[in-house]
């Protein structure tokens, strides 16, 4: 059977290339109009824009962080906003300069409310403890599949979320977690953003990947092949909320402050909407989908709380927002079932286009 | 057999294409078939194809895996898109939904059976008999059928899921024949099933077509195929290799070496 | 004694109001693999109608509870043609998000047209009566959710099993396509599985608003994803499955209410669905799902 286009693997623009190469490469491409909107933003936007797009920022490492284990091992996942939750929160804890500490949570167990780290460490310590978190999720639920699964993120989520509005010694309850050291601006932000564009892609693109992607399709196959389909759901698993933590260190350690509010349902369901949007298959996807919706929405927002056009005050109209956000993914769903993004790479199609016009 | 699916085999049947089946003298077959194609994306699964059935022939479709004969019967029957005309006795039913196409009276027992597992042997046959429900004749119909598959009698209350191929095999076809069809298409009846059941329901086969129902069979069993069928016509990748009337392809020097199951 | 007896009573009626929301999620999962996330929707415009016809003059119980159910019934079939029909042979993840956005509009649009705050709809309080038998104080309205959520699953049942459209059902939900070849028409069976989840969610929608005495944009979500859970507890896909998965999370809930000690009541959530998780691993498929091994043929 003759086909005029290779859906299945991407072609290799340079078959000399070492994949390893070839992926970061890839990665990059794919960055490149997150930079560009990044570094417009900077130049031009002013300040509580700036602070608007840091936020899309860290949704956008969060969506990426999802796509590494929904896009490729193929599972709902509601789970990823408690790594979210637990990197920023631990930073929050730790380095957080005593007097205010004192304010929050002076009864801290373990001596916490004594301790200060250093930013960076209490980063590497927070991203620590958010891979032990995932190493034991991890190893439930790589063990099972499909819906199952997918509920046990779920129990995941609100375990989280009761934990962090409960234990109030540690993690203050509902109420804001402030005082915490601004340390990160969006030139960070944008360069995380990169590197986990980057690292996903990589994984995807990798031997694990690839066969995590194709046992996703068929478990039974892939394990007459002798794939081991548990370690690599795990594999994905980890690296899925080790990007996420990251995104919630980010989001503390600029906004100054977390809210145990912020790690639950609205967050998961907003970047659940941004990914499938986009194409779940692809990094391009999860990019695109975060743009998309982000871009949206803050525009309507800004409609939302009656905006004036040309001259003519609207009315304040709450709720427009989400109307439009829902309007956009039902629309979006019936157009793109597979999301906008479908199986190829921004780089993957770019490359085909090249080479249908090069024959041309 | 070294080539089981026979392909290698048809390759010998690769000369220059023959001049398209003659017309049957009849002009309003059964079901006629006019240019079909069938795409799946970037892939023809079926290439142009013209096929005629007329009324109470069997009509057997002869290829190995991946001819297109399964993506025929399914834009026969409607349920995946095609460009090409298909008329069931005179009337255009190109437009039409799989549901109406069988609600005027063409049937098909799918490819692996596919038997409602978790329903049993009588809801099954019920279900089959869904656009004749309101006709009054629906328990002597079954009657019928239990007689024509007794086994199917005494299995009535089990689930169908725990019937063997074969018992699937005679139940999908009773379910089919409850609609009361005048166009039956069987799509690999003997797929997965030991030679004995095989020659078992191809007797079955022959009965039907004693009570004067159209059939089209699709089959990668050459032999009995067309020890049942009037004419045949043989696919290879998606077009019409060859056609003509069983007994002369069963003569067929080149063709001897493809049977498969029969030997 | 009495204080277990109250606690059982309880128990039974957050178990059926989850099985009558768990069956309602189970039906259309069942026949086209939607897990329908805006099944919370149909139940809040259910109520948002009864709180219209009240505001329009409307006194009777019976009203209140007929149009409950009619709406529910007529903005499930709404959902479906207009939201779902595009979406039909698309992944799950597809219908799932399609689902959510749906949710997503209804709650705005009742936020925005109407309002974000709750409205008083007192006309179904008779429903909820204290009476006494002999010592035990019983509240009519659960008694009445568990007589409605037994007669409704008999009926169910009964449909499913004697009906030819109820055998079209439960065939869909193992075989689409070949339903098609049958004859039967696609939307007649994904119409009806939706029709009945609309009326199962009318009929919750009742129970709410007799317990509540007021609506808001967000009165069906925190149900729904209780139902969910239920719905996979008992093993998805399967009705018997929903109805069983949705007792237990009613008795779940109940004995961590009873067992935990106040001061930690905020962690009964995260208790439940710990329990919930656990039960998962130890039975993937479900308490009463089938564990089918990779390979097996059907059964």
């Amino acid at each position: 059977m003759t086909t005029s286009q290779s859906s299945a693997a991407p072609a290799p623009t340079d078959r000399s290339m070492p994949p390893l190469l070839r992926s970061v490469l890839g990665g990059l491409v794919v960055a490149v109009p997150v930079v560009v909107i990044g570094v417009l933003i900077l130049w031009l936007a002013p300040p509580y824009q700036v602070r608007i797009a840091f936020a899309g920022y860290v949704n956008l490492v969060i969506v990426v962080g999802l796509q590494i284990f929904m896009g490729n091992a193929n599972i709902g996942n509601f789970g990823h906003s408690a790594f979210v939750g637990v990197g920023a929160y631990f930073v929050a804890i730790l380095a957080t300069p005593l007097a205010a500490k004192k304010l929050s949570i002076p009864n801290a167990p373990f001596g916490l409310s004594q301790v200060v780290l250093d930013p960076i460490v209490a980063a590497v310590v927070a991203l620590g403890i958010v891979g032990v978190l995932a190493l034991l999720t991890g190893f439930i639920i790589s063990r099972l599949s499909g819906i199952a699964a997918s509920i046990v993120t779920l129990s995941l989520l609100i375990i989280s979320h009761g934990v962090f509005i409960n234990y109030t010694d540690l993690f203050k309850g509902a109420q804001a977690f402030f005082g915490i050291p601004v340390v990160i601006g969006l030139p960070t932000a944008i360069a995380v953003a990169v590197a986990a564009i980057v690292v996903a892609r990589v994984f995807r693109d990798s031997q694990d990947g690839v066969q995590l992607r194709a046992s996703a399709d068929d478990v039974l196959a892939a394990r007459a092949f002798g794939v081991n389909v548990v370690r690599l759901r795990f594999k994905a698993w980890v690296l899925s909320a080790l990007v996420c933590g990251s995104a919630g260190i980010m989001y503390a350690y600029f906004m100054g402050a977390v809210i145990a509010r912020a790690f639950f349902f609205q967050q998961v369901f907003l970047t659940l909407a941004m990914l499938i949007l986009g194409g779940m298959r692809t990094v391009s996807g999860a990019v695109v989908g975060c743009a998309i919706l982000s871009i949206g929405l803050e525009a309507i927002r800004s409609l939302e709380s009656g905006a004036t056009i040309m001259g003519v005050q609207l009315p304040e109209m709450l709720g427009l927002s989400g109307l439009s956000l829902g309007a956009v993914i039902v629309l979006g769903m019936a157009f793109r079932p597979n999301g906008i993004m479908g199986r190829l790479e921004l780089d993957e199609l770019a490359a085909g286009w090249l080479r249908r016009l090069r024959r041309s | 057999m070294s080539d089981p699916s026979g392909a290698a085999s048809f390759a010998a049947l690769d000369q220059p294409l023959p001049d398209p089946p003659a017309l049957l003298t009849h002009r309003t077959g059964m079901l006629v078939v006019e240019n079909l194609v069938v795409r799946y994306g970037p892939i023809t699964a079926v290439r142009g194809v013209s096929i005629e059935v007329g009324a109470g022939e069997t009509v057997a479709l002869l290829g190995p895996n991946g001819a297109g004969k399964t993506s025929i019967v399914s834009a026969v029957i409607g349920l995946v898109p095609s460009t090409g005309r298909v008329s069931f006795d005179g009337r255009d039913v190109s437009g039409l939904s799989p549901e109406e196409r069988v609600r005027a009276a063409m049937t098909v027992v799918p490819e692996g059976r596919r038997v409602f597992a978790n329903l049993t042997v009588a809801e099954n046959l019920r279900l089959g008999g869904f656009v004749r429900r309101r006709e009054r004749d629906q328990d002597a119909e079954r009657d019928r059928y239990l007689a024509m598959f007794p086994v199917l009698r005494e299995r009535l209350d089990q689930l169908a899921g725990t019937l063997s191929g074969g018992e699937q095999q005679m139940l999908a076809i009773a379910r089919a024949m409850m609609s009361k069809p005048r166009l039956l298409i069987l799509d690999e009846p003997s797929l997965g099933l030991a030679p004995r059941i095989v020659a078992r329901i191809f007797e079955h086969i022959v009965e039907l077509k004693k009570s004067g129902i159209t059939i089209v069979l699709v089959e990668q069993n050459m032999m009995q195929a067309l020890a049942v069928a009037d004419r045949a016509y043989v696919l290879s990748t998606g077009s019409i290799r060859h056609a003509g009337p069983a007994a002369e392809l069963r003569a067929d020097p080149r063709l001897a070496d493809l049977a498969i199951g029969g030997h | 004694m009495d204080y277990a007896i109250q606690q059982i009573v309880n128990a039974l009626a957050f178990g059926s109001e989850y099985a009558l929301l768990a069956l309602g999620l189970a039906l259309v999962f069942s026949i086209m693999g939607l897990v329908n996330f805006a099944h919370g929707e149909i139940i809040a415009v259910a109520g948002y109608s009864v709180f219209f016809a009240v505001a329009l003059g409307l006194q009777s119980v019976l009203g209140a509870v007929t149009i409950a159910i009619v709406m529910g019934i007529v903005t499930a079939l709404v959902f479906e043609r207009v939201a779902f029909r595009p979406v039909r042979y698309a992944p799950t993840t597809t219908g799932l998000l399609t689902a959510f956005g749906v949710s997503i509009v209804v709650q705005n649009m009742l936020t925005l047209f109407v309002s974000p705050k709750a409205r008083a709809v007192p006309v179904l309080g008779p429903l909820n009566q204290t009476f006494f038998i002999g010592p035990y104080a019983v509240s009519s309205l659960q008694l009445l959710e568990l007589a409605v959520t037994i007669v409704a699953i008999v009926a169910l049942v009964l449909f499913l099993n004697r009906s030819l459209l109820g055998l079209a059902i439960r065939a869909a939900a193992r075989d689409f396509s070949t339903v098609r070849l049958m004859g039967v028409k696609a939307n007649r069976v994904i119409a009806t599985g939706f029709a009945l989840s609309g009326f199962l969610a009318g009929v919750v929608s009742v129970f709410i608003l007799a317990r509540r005495g007021s609506v808001e944009p967000d009165f069906g979500s925190a149900p729904v994803i209780k139902a969910f859970v239920a719905c996979v507890l008992g093993g998805f896909g399967s009705l018997a499955g929903a109805a069983v998965g949705g007792m237990v999370l009613g008795f779940l809930d109940v004995a961590i209410l009873v067992a935990l000690p106040q001061k930690f009541g905020g962690l009964r959530d995260a208790l439940t669905y710990f329990l919930v998780g656990v039960v998962l691993f130890w039975r993937p498929q479900g308490l009463l799902g089938r564990t089918v091994e990779l390979g097996d043929k059907e059964v």
